[in-house]
């Protein structure tokens, strides 16, 4: 990519988009990071920054783009956590929160039509208005689009009843690097059978097919009553099989998370500010097995009754009784209601940055995984910040696990030591039979080095990306290369 | 007294660039119309990063962005980092490196040499018995300051006002540090109340700038007047009608003041229906920051969105207590009503509180 063709490509976008496309480096500045451990000196600039209104016009930012050969990369909550939304390789950088309008609230179908750039959290504020929601809730919804979600196929709050936004979505427009725009998907019908499942494809495929500008999504109705319990539980094995033995039962869990004790003091910041004191467990408690359960209220009330049954009686659980502190967790998880001025996030990472390897294992693995990641950690010199498993799936145990580090990010080579603890511990998730990234995704940290964990399946990955992006246009640079773990033939064989 | 400069931040700007949460970022009113990240608070922190490292310099196009900030402290309220105060070190930056805004420049020249931002049409001084700081816009505005001061009596609050300029705050906010101080030392040299135990004030603005960057013991009259109001149970008639509350930014969100309009709103039978965003997290009318002075057209959308938070709880009535809010609001408003077919009245918490007790 020369100067020249910059030049030429941003003269025909600004023509046609006018003061939604610049250069201006007071623009580019600010989309120089996502929330990717990075070192300080590292600003990755696009040279344009245009911002589409509709699918259209995102089809012509790509004939342009196509055109002059100029990588193209969607910006969105800017809160990915992989490198995915940065244009590293320079180009286009397409700000899709102009993306922003509800297109449709079908009642009748219980479906919702939506452009990408809509924030969950916003889009959620509508349905309310009609008694519905969307129940794919990442913890970034507050920053977080629609077409992000599809794109990295994010963590869901809510997964354990809902499953992740695959088992919401219907149908999705993606305009191709190609600069083709195709629906897929199936309608407004939750399966199909015909054809290949392109509409999976895009789930995770972070920008590298193309960008993603509608979507058509299953909304369910707004509950009446919800309702958050805590036990304390005496390793994570029992958070694990607690958990399938509730499901068992036939009880309706809506959300399920464990977290390890040191992971519960980040989850409890809202708490400690509201109470100026620190959550005190006992000495025997390892984990903490979070449950909600949500619906007509005395449902919610038989479902808590029993699920605290099932959890004292057959896995000598305790129920935390400082209920506080389980809402002060819910804050954290869902609500995101913080003290006014004192916000979690920032007031967290003063000194480093939150940083997680994230691993999905099998769910008779965990406690393994667990002292592995401890290990590994003190290997690499990373603070441990401590381990949450996320159940994604609907009506099942799963682990999806967050292994969280505080990263220090002041030099090239701390930043380096973090993607060598992530380079391990993706390690022992293919060696415990698992995944190397559950929620994260690719982004420009496992590109590449995930062939260790798709063989040759890569080989079919590279052909489908060919087939989407023949110039290699669309974010280049992520999910078949990294610029921070190698892949070592012949130690990864 | 020096000011800390941008580079004093840094820690704030690498935490807010390591963080990235966004929380400031979708419902900042000006992001909302503007798009850009650059003009969301999280995107002015990498602009800050970039000063700081010296990989930008500034430029006319970056302090016009930086003039397009509201400083209503939403952002703030959502973090937990000195946002304010960083975007005006970056303001007060593009000024020391000679790129203002010429509104801006004027209007600063203006407070400087007349002691006013706006022209005066009333020079209330009057004897009384507790000091009252009336502020450039209520002295603009000789019929909503009577209704102020005829509430005020009738609750009695007998307000004293003396010779006043202008307390600085668009001066201070749009980044002239040095003019800053010599307003401070004219306000200084002209008000006689620097001693007083406690200073009332009508306009949000005043307030927060009179205490913290004077020190005053100021206190907003609505606070007075709620509490005679408590004293004195029953002495106004329920104008009984439904309306919201819009919480003036400066008043609300960074003075804490809530309780005590809604408790009026209350007193006077007024069903209060809280739009979506209220208290702390109330958004800005679009009239803060000197946006206005810079942009109108951006005010103005900013303004609408806040009308039709009030059209969505289905309300006739916006009420609120800021001298600003007010005629901003009801400009969007009228502009709504052309466009949607609905109109929805913004009324003054004086002009109800003038109703309600006569």
């Amino acid at each position: 990519m020369s100067t020249g063709q910059v030049d030429k490509a941003f003269a025909e976008l600004r023509e046609i988009f006018g003061d939604r496309a610049t250069t201006s480096s007071v623009h580019t500045m600010a989309y120089s990071r996502d929330w990717s451990p990075r070192y300080r000196e590292m600003n990755d600039l696009p040279d344009i920054v245009v911002i589409p209104n509709d699918t259209q016009e995102m089809a012509r930012i790509t004939k342009v783009a196509y055109r002059y050969e100029i990588p193209l990369v969607p910006f969105a909550g800017g809160t990915g956590m992989g490198g995915g939304a940065v244009a590293w390789k320079g180009g286009i950088m397409v700000e899709t929160k102009g993306l922003n309008r509800v297109l449709e609230i079908d009642e009748q179908n219980m479906t919702v039509t939506v452009q990408s750039g809509i924030t969950i959290e916003v889009l959620n504020a509508e349905l309310a208005r009609h008694k519905l929601w969307l129940p794919h809730q990442p913890e970034s919804k507050r920053a977080c689009t629609i077409g992000a979600s599809i794109g990295c196929d994010n963590d869901s709050t809510f997964g354990v009843r809902y499953g992740k936004i695959l088992d919401c979505l219907l149908n999705a427009v993606i305009v191709t690097g190609r600069a083709e725009a195709i629906r897929v998907g199936q309608r407004k019908a939750s399966f199909s059978s015909t054809g290949y499942k392109l509409l999976d494809l895009l789930v995770a495929s972070e920008g590298t097919l193309g960008t993603i500008t509608e979507a058509t999504l299953r909304v369910v109705l707004l509950p009446e009553a919800r309702e958050v319990r805590g036990y304390l539980c005496r390793c994570l094995n029992d958070t694990a099989r607690g958990l399938e033995r509730l499901l068992g039962s036939g009880l309706a869990i809506e959300s399920a998370h464990a977290n390890c004790r040191n992971r519960l003091h980040f989850y409890t910041h809202s708490y400690r500010e509201r109470y100026g004191r620190e959550p005190q467990l006992p000495e025997w408690a390892d984990a903490i097995l979070f449950l909600s359960f949500a619906g007509d209220r005395d449902i919610v009330a038989f479902n808590v009754d029993k699920a605290t049954r099932i959890m004292v009686d057959e896995f000598n659980a305790e129920r935390v009784g400082e209920q506080e502190l389980v809402e002060g967790w819910w804050d954290s998880k869902h609500r995101l209601e913080f003290v006014p001025f004192k916000q979690k996030w920032p007031d967290s990472q003063r000194q480093k940055k939150f940083g997680a390897a994230d691993l999905g294992l099998p769910i008779g693995r965990l406690e393994k995984g667990y002292l592995r990641y401890l290990q590994i950690a003190k290997k690499w010199d990373q603070e441990i910040l401590g381990m949450t498993i996320y159940n994604e799936s609907p009506n099942k145990a799963t682990a999806s696990i967050s292994f969280a580090v505080f990263v220090d990010d002041s030099s090239q080579d701390k930043v380096n030591q973090f993607y060598q603890y992530v380079r391990e511990m993706s390690e022992m998730a293919i060696e415990l039979e698992g995944t190397m990234s559950t929620y994260i995704g690719d982004g420009d940290r496992l590109g590449g080095f995930n062939q260790f964990e798709h063989g040759p399946g890569l080989k079919y990955m590279r052909r489908i990306k060919r087939i989407f992006d023949p110039k290699n246009i669309m974010n280049p640079g992520k999910k078949f290369r990294s610029r921070w773990i190698e892949y070592d033939q012949g130690a990864h064989t | 007294m020096e000011r800390k400069r941008l580079e004093d931040y840094a820690e704030d700007i690498y935490t807010c660039n390591r963080t990235r949460c966004g929380f400031c970022r979708e419902q900042c009113p000006v992001y909302h119309v503007k798009v850009y990240e650059t003009y969301s608070c999280r995107g002015k922190m990498l602009v800050g990063r970039g000063l700081i490292e010296k990989t930008l310099s500034p430029f006319e196009e970056m302090a016009q962005i930086l003039d397009h900030c509201l400083l209503c402290g939403l952002c703030q309220a959502r973090c937990a980092l000195h946002n304010l105060d960083i975007i005006t070190s970056m303001r007060r930056e593009m000024v020391r490196r000679g790129f203002s805004t010429p509104v801006h420049r004027e209007n600063v020249q203006r407070i400087l040499t007349e002691g006013h931002l706006l022209d005066i049409r009333t020079a209330p001084k009057r004897q009384g018995q507790i000091p009252l700081y009336v502020g450039c816009v209520y002295r603009s505005k000789p019929r909503e300051l009577a209704t102020a001061l005829s509430v005020l009596e009738r609750l009695d609050i007998h307000p004293l006002i003396g010779d006043e300029t202008c307390c600085g705050y668009i001066v201070d906010a749009t980044g002239f540090d040095k003019e800053f101080e010599e307003v401070q030392e004219q306000l200084k040299n002209t008000y006689q109340q620097f001693e007083a135990p406690e200073i009332l004030t009508l306009c949000p603005t005043c307030t927060i700038t009179l205490r913290e960057k004077y020190g005053l013991p100021v206190k907003h009259a609505i606070v007075a007047v709620a509490e005679q109001l408590h004293k004195k149970q029953g002495i106004v008639k329920s104008l009984g009608f439904r309306a919201t509350y819009h919480d003036p930014c400066h008043l609300g969100r960074m003075l804490g003041v809530f309780a005590e309009p809604r408790e009026i709103l209350r007193h006077l039978g007024i069903q209060l229906v809280e739009m979506e965003n209220n208290r702390y997290f109330s958004t800005c009318c679009g009239g803060g920051g000197g946006v206005n002075a810079v942009d109108p057209e951006l005010s103005l959308e900013i303004a609408k969105n806040r009308v039709r938070d009030a059209i969505r709880v289905d309300v006739e009535i916006i009420t609120t207590v800021c001298p600003t809010c007010e005629p901003t609001l009801l400009r969007a408003a009228g502009r709504l009503a052309g466009e949607l077919g609905t109109f929805v009245d913004v009324q003054s918490l004086w002009d109800l509180l003038d109703k309600a007790l006569q």
